[in-house]
């Protein structure tokens, strides 16, 4: 995975995320548990996404930045 | 690589000579608002989003466990005529309802808090339909779907049913129609 990878990546999951919270708030208003648990669910499953794509962004630039 | 640059890497002891530039304008601010700090940012943001629907899952779990459907006696069917409507609680104190028997003869009952912000819908018989005076939200009186105005979600139907002339309430259904 190289940088570039990791940037769109980070984006895409924040879209993701913007988008099940809306869907999670929407059905938790209507009273539809089981959708709330599936939205959630894949909200912090890309939450993880992120974190671990950023670590690995993190490692790649800034190794990089030793090698000069 | 020693520790020692790795905790400044971004700071002004690290080797990078973008970091060691000295003739630019605000260099403080060039270590602050970069790329980098932006995809931290970015991952942050993301991360905190996803998180954020956390509480609703457990608050949505809890929900499930409890599911109560109680009878309730809401009022005499003889006192309510044609286009006339009276208000109740349901399924509890907290929960304003509104029982309508429409000018074509039929009974339904909704939660009246609108949902665009909660202010009491209420029934206008001249136009047969439930209305929410803050903001002009109108609701179908016959499915208690949004019609018109801000409210984007449907009023929650109150199950009810007739026995020796008294309406009981049975139950709530939030997505309906
Ligand atoms: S509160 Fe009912 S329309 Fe705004």
């Amino acid at each position: 995975m190289d940088k570039k990878m990791c940037w769109i990546l980070i984006f895409v999951t924040i879209a993701v995320n913007v988008v099940m919270v809306q869907w999670t708030v929407e059905s938790y208003l209507g009273q539809e548990f089981n959708q709330v648990v599936i939205y959630s669910g894949i909200s912090v499953v890309s939450a993880f996404i992120a974190f671990f794509v950023f670590l690995n962004w993190r490692k790649l630039e800034y190794a990089e930045e030793n090698q000069q | 690589m020693t520790n020692e640059c790795k905790k400044g890497r971004n700071l002004k002891n690290s080797k990078s000579d973008m970091v060691n530039l000295t003739k630019n304008v605000d260099q403080k601010d060039d270590l602050k608002y970069n790329r980098r700090a932006f995809l931290k940012t970015a991952a942050g943001a993301s991360i905190a989003l996803g998180l954020s629907t956390v509480p609703f899952s457990v608050r949505a779990m809890m929900g499930m466990a409890e599911e109560e459907n109680e009878r309730v006696e809401i009022g005499r069917l003889d006192q309510l005529g044609e286009g006339e409507s009276m208000t109740f609680n349901y399924p509890t104190d907290n929960d304003p309802a509104i029982l309508v028997h429409t000018v074509n003869g039929d009974l339904v009952a909704y939660n009246s808090a609108c949902t665009h912000l909660m202010c009491p819908v209420f029934y206008k018989k001249e136009e047969d339909i439930l209305l929410c005076p803050c903001h002009k939200g109108y609701f179908d009186v016959n499915n208690g779907q949004p019609v018109e105005g801000p409210p984007q979600r449907e009023l929650p139907l109150i199950e009810i049913e007739v026995e020796n002339g008294i309406v009981y309430a049975t139950g709530r259904k939030y997505r309906h129609g």
